[in-house]
């Protein structure tokens, strides 16, 4: 179990520590969600919406600026191997669930960073005011690692297939879609301090996070074998 | 396919006919709906029941190819998924017409209708994956793989959603309230049009899958 942690750690620092060099992923999160906040700060601002509806409608667009950042970046995480041509190495090197797990912590680094740097930027430019902030990280985290499921078994499918960029969106949305709901329904709780709605969005997001996990350890090494 | 299919295809066109004639004329309309509303039950309940199915079916199908490689548990599995695809947009516009006579608009982002949406999205996906990945064998695990992970979102669209937030949408074949059930009439024009529709479904699935292992053929003598 330790020697099978220590494979993970190598697999996702190895990654991080590419990552770093190049930068291509993190750029593309950053720039991504930037520039999306950009456009709806510069649109909307803090005192354009009323007063009744700005809980709902912010949590709505805090969730489309990380969900569209997501979409722009996570891929790279199997498409980089495939693209330098070192997949065939990893498989050599590694057991699939390594991989697996590996670029799984790759990719929810990457979610984390692009929250953490995000959610307090959206706070303070379009003034979304939160009731229950340690409730809010919870929820985030538990979204950030819902994507990052969702996210990495699918870019493990587009890698091995044609038209990557356009096909990552295309797959990733309906599978993210219902996730998505769950957290919209649950920023909107912790804006509000509405607990009882924020349990039960908390409650489906992990659930649906908890059975994507299985799935995907379970589907993973059907797709990672040549 | 022989005597007893080709009998088979006969009462299944009567038993539909039968079916369509006991829908509009023999049942009375339903206390509680507008007009003659409330017959479309007949026809959208057995659809979405069929579109459930046929998922279920490409699922099983799906997991079977990843068991056994065969290619024909990849064709059963793609025509099950097309099938389902064209009965949920079948439930989907039923619904949709439903909506209009009852709520006053077609579509109203009730969670039924954002949750078919999802899941017509998904099978949708489904088919532009099928379409960019020329090689057949890499083509059927990967389309298996993405196969489970949809079905497995299924009951979250179909269960959570609309329990998340407040539906119009009736509940008349599962609801606890002995008041709101279907009376007798109803309920067996219900059931034997689900019949129906099974029958249906397992006949285009029939003919599907033959079409797709002709077609099978014709690739591998070509090569």
């Amino acid at each position: 179990m330790s020697r099978w942690l220590a494979e993970v750690v190598a697999v996702a620092a190895k990654d991080l520590r590419a990552e770093l060099r190049t930068r291509v992923a993190l750029n593309a999160l950053a720039l991504f969600a930037l520039t999306t906040l950009a456009a709806v700060s510069y649109t909307i601002g803090p005192f354009r919406l009323a007063e009744e509806d700005r809980p709902f409608l912010l949590a709505v667009l805090l969730w489309i600026v990380i969900l569209f950042a997501a979409l722009a970046g996570l891929d790279r995480s199997f498409v980089k191997e495939e693209e330098s041509r070192t997949a065939p190495l990893l498989r050599l090197a590694a057991a699939p669930s390594v991989v697996w797990a590996g670029k799984l912590v790759y990719n929810l680094c990457l979610i984390v960073v692009l929250t953490a740097m995000l959610t307090p930027l959206f706070c303070v430019l379009m003034g979304f005011e939160v009731a229950l902030p340690w409730r809010f990280a919870v929820l985030l985290a538990a979204g950030g690692l819902g994507l990052a499921v969702i996210t990495t078994i699918i870019a493990a499918i587009i890698a091995q297939a044609m038209t990557r960029g356009a096909l990552f969106s295309v797959l990733s949305l309906p599978l993210l879609l219902p996730l998505v709901i769950f957290l919209i329904q649950g920023t909107t709780a912790v804006s509000t301090g509405d607990l009882e709605t924020y349990r039960n969005s908390l409650r489906a997001v992990l659930s649906m996070t908890g059975v994507m996990t299985i799935a995907s350890a379970w589907l993973f090494p059907l797709v990672w074998r040549d | 396919m022989g005597r007893v299919g080709a009998t088979l295809k006969w009462l299944l066109l009567i038993w539909m006919l039968v079916v369509i004639w006991a829908a509009f004329l023999w049942v009375p309309s339903a206390q509680g709906f507008k007009g003659e509303s409330s017959r479309i039950v007949f026809f959208h309940v057995p659809t979405a029941w069929v579109a459930t199915l046929a998922f279920l079916v490409s699922c099983i199908a799906s997991v079977m190819y990843l068991r056994r490689r065969s290619p024909v548990d990849d064709h059963r599995a793609a025509v099950s998924a097309g099938l389902g695809l064209l009965f949920a947009i079948l439930a989907t516009v039923t619904g949709a017409i439903f909506a209009r006579i009852m709520w006053g608009a077609y579509w109203n982002w009730d969670p039924r209708q954002t949750s078919i949406t999802i899941l017509l999205l998904i099978y949708a996906a489904y088919f532009a994956l099928r379409g960019a990945v020329p090689d057949p064998e890499k083509r059927a695990t990967l389309a298996a793989v993405y196969s489970i992970l949809a079905f497995v979102t299924v009951p979250f669209l179909v269960f959570v959603v609309p329990r998340i937030y407040f539906s119009l949408h009736p509940d008349v074949v599962t609801n606890p309230d002995p008041d709101n059930r279907l009376d007798s009439a109803h309920a067996l024009v219900l059931l034997a049009s689900t019949m129906g529709f099974t029958g249906l479904y397992a006949w285009l699935y029939s003919v599907g899958s033959r079409i797709e292992a002709i077609r099978h053929r014709r690739r591998q003598e070509v090569l």
